[in-house]
């Protein structure tokens, strides 16, 4: 049945997003999927108004209360719109019906820009993947969902729960100091514009030399792969002060059996010292290797999420009112937040669809920009994308990625936003 | 699928020239690569006069305030003009963000009341402003949310907020008359108590609904 009024209390990683989000930190990611034909704009725009009561994490408004904000039900009618040149586009919610994610079209491509306080790729991934399901099933054809697509299931409350809270353990919290990290710097692109650079692979192919050749997994081997090019090219790592530090987002649906639509994401860091000036790859992959699986612990990642939860429900904190939470999220993020983190990859994995639906997507992407280099991955059909956000102009690191994939003897498609005119606007 | 021989890429997209090596790219005979993207359009520079609003108002702040200063006397007339330049600031950045409109006029009610009181004290006569101005502006305020609660229950949670932060604000008058800063009291005891019974009715006389929309407000 559908409900028509109910409200969620913002979740723990949702929580600082609405204070912090601005037009160079928007906090919106992308998913989008190609489609093996034009995008009819009338029926998506019918088939995401179809869906979007099924998913009531996505049709909410946040509201401003006077210790937190929350999420309050939205029944307005959702428009779709078309593909805006920027990536990640910070947006009003206000000025979208109150809706905090986009649906946008462009020739053949449907795209979900998801702001990350309502939901995260995992989530988003199931909203679209109905969405475009929904959108074929209005165009006439007949599709069976084979139990992937969640708007053809019956709805469960665990979708809309708040597994931070609900996994809270007061008695088991890790302590989570953290020391500055290495910022790559340089010329940006004017008016918040985001570069993408997108590496097309075979799947089997990339599998077979991350395990067989290098025996580790594909993120342990991306993110090597990463820090190894910024060491090699970036002039002022060596000796500096900070370390190399990666950001890489861990689901933890699988560690903590949960199927929230919901913000259920927490993260790991790959650290790498710039007092070393001799890494080898070999090295660099060794070390992520290790970290990987040392903080890759239920109970280590149990411990952080008790630390953070435990934060928001320090009384001092809870009682203080949201407009001093709001300055308080501010100056914190302004002075810890980016400082933290060097750059970031998240990697959704495999991309599962219903035969029927797989035959008419061709392709898939995963984009995530932030202030630095933001890489993603994403396996749809029987290719990776590996996705590359930067808004800086400098494109040494993700050349030097490039030849070392090459190296590894794989074919690599490039795609791109970038337009050779485009040098003279930006 | 175009490709550059350079750096042994292939490229799914129309461009002449190699990304990382500027190289040209080979373009094969059955060459359908397309741009995949929104094309960017040059940006009209549409922040250029709210910055130079702003500028030009800080500006006439710092010219009033230095004029009036080298005159000797105290500063009376610079510092009403400083007043209404920020006034004109503060009014153009709530008109411009983004908000349901209920919450812009009890922002704007709220500005406006703080500008009359700053005007009277460079004026050194500010009994006007607190006396009359602010519980009259208060309780016209309140009456128009409430008549605007009443005619469109439908979305009286809108109004929720600023109705609840503008009673409040309406209940300063009555303070300041247990202080005895008021030489006019009877618009303050009508605004403390126009505000007092519209926060005990939002109180007392909830519906189901209203009770929902407290908790949720208030959720700690």
């Amino acid at each position: 049945m559908k409900k028509r009024k109910y409200w969620y209390r913002l979740d723990n990683a949702a929580k600082i997003f609405p204070a912090v989000s601005k037009d160079d930190r928007s906090n919106v990611f992308r998913l989008s999927f190609y489609l093996d034909e034009t995008v009819d704009s009338d029926i998506l725009e019918q088939a995401v108004n179809k869906i979007l009561p099924r998913f009531e994490t996505f049709a909410v408004q946040m509201k401003n209360g006077l210790f937190w904000n929350y999420f309050s039900e939205n029944q307005k009618y959702f428009k779709v719109e078309e593909e805006p040149a920027e990536l990640c586009k910070f947006f009003k919610a206000i000025r979208n019906s109150g809706y905090m994610f986009k649906v946008y079209y462009l020739d053949n491509k449907v795209t979900l820009e998801t702001f990350h306080a309502i939901s995260d790729g995992t989530g988003a991934l199931q909203f679209l993947k109905s969405i475009v399901y929904q959108y074929f099933k209005m165009r006439g054809f007949k599709l069976d969902h084979e139990h992937l697509i969640l708007s053809e299931l019956p709805y469960s409350k665990k979708e809309s729960e708040d597994n931070f809270v609900s996994n809270y353990d007061k008695n088991n919290k890790l302590n989570l100091k953290e020391e500055k990290a290495y910022h790559i710097t340089g010329e940006k692109f004017h008016h918040h514009w985001v570069l993408l650079y997108k590496l097309k692979l075979n799947t089997k192919a990339f599998i077979d030399v991350v395990k067989n050749k290098y025996h580790v997994t594909v993120t342990q081997f991306v993110t090597a792969l990463l820090a190894y090019s910024i060491y090699k090219e970036s002039v002022d790592f060596i000796n500096h002060k900070k370390p190399l530090k990666i950001f890489i987002p861990v689901n933890l649906r699988p560690y903590f059996d949960s199927t929230s639509l919901r913000n259920f994401t927490l993260y790991i860091k790959s650290t790498y010292t710039s007092e070393k000036n001799d890494w080898t790859f070999e090295e660099m992959l060794a070390l992520t290797k290790e970290q990987f699986e040392d903080q890759l612990d239920k109970n280590k990642l149990h411990g952080r999420i008790n630390a953070l939860v435990g934060f928001e429900k320090n009384v001092f904190i809870r009682m203080l009112p949201l407009i001093l939470k709001q300055i308080a999220f501010k100056v914190g993020y302004n002075i810890l937040g980016e400082s933290i983190n060097s750059c970031s990859i998240s990697n959704l994995g495999i991309c599962k669809l219903p035969k029927d639906l797989e035959d008419k997507i061709l392709d898939a992407d995963f984009v995530n920009a932030g202030y630095s280099i933001a890489m993603t991955l994403i396996s749809v059909k029987e290719n990776t994308n590996i996705l590359l956000s930067s808004p800086l102009k400098d494109l040494s690191i993700m050349s030097h990625m490039t030849q070392m994939l090459v190296n590894e003897g794989l074919e690599l498609i490039v795609d791109t936003n970038y337009k050779e005119v485009y040098d003279e606007i930006l | 699928m175009r490709y550059c021989k350079t750096c042994h890429v292939h490229y799914d997209t129309d461009l002449e020239h190699c990304m990382l090596c500027g190289g040209d790219l080979e373009v094969t005979e059955n060459d359908q690569s397309v741009y995949k993207f929104k094309e960017i359009t040059k940006k009209s520079r549409s922040n250029f006069f709210y910055r130079l609003f702003v500028f030009l108002n800080f500006m006439s702040i710092i010219i009033t305030l230095s004029l009036d200063y080298l005159s000797g006397l105290p500063l009376t007339w610079s510092l009403v003009v400083s007043v209404t330049n920020l006034y004109t600031v503060v009014l153009l950045m709530i008109l411009l963000n983004p908000n349901f409109w209920a919450s812009k006029f009890t922002k704007v009610m709220i500005t406006t009341i703080m500008v009359v009181i700053l005007i009277g004290l460079s004026l050194r006569d500010y009994s006007w402003a607190v006396d009359i101005v602010f519980p009259f502006a208060v309780a016209s305020t309140i009456l128009i949310l409430t008549i605007l609660i009443i005619t469109n229950r439908k979305k009286w949670f809108d109004y929720f907020a600023p109705l609840l932060i503008i009673t409040i604000v309406g209940l300063v008058p009555g303070i300041l008359f247990l202080l005895n800063v008021l030489t006019i009291e009877w618009p303050s005891i009508i605004s403390f108590s126009y505000a007092a019974v519209t926060l005990l009715g939002i109180i007392f006389l909830p519906s189901k609904s209203s009770r929902e929309e407290f908790k949720r407000r208030f959720h700690i």
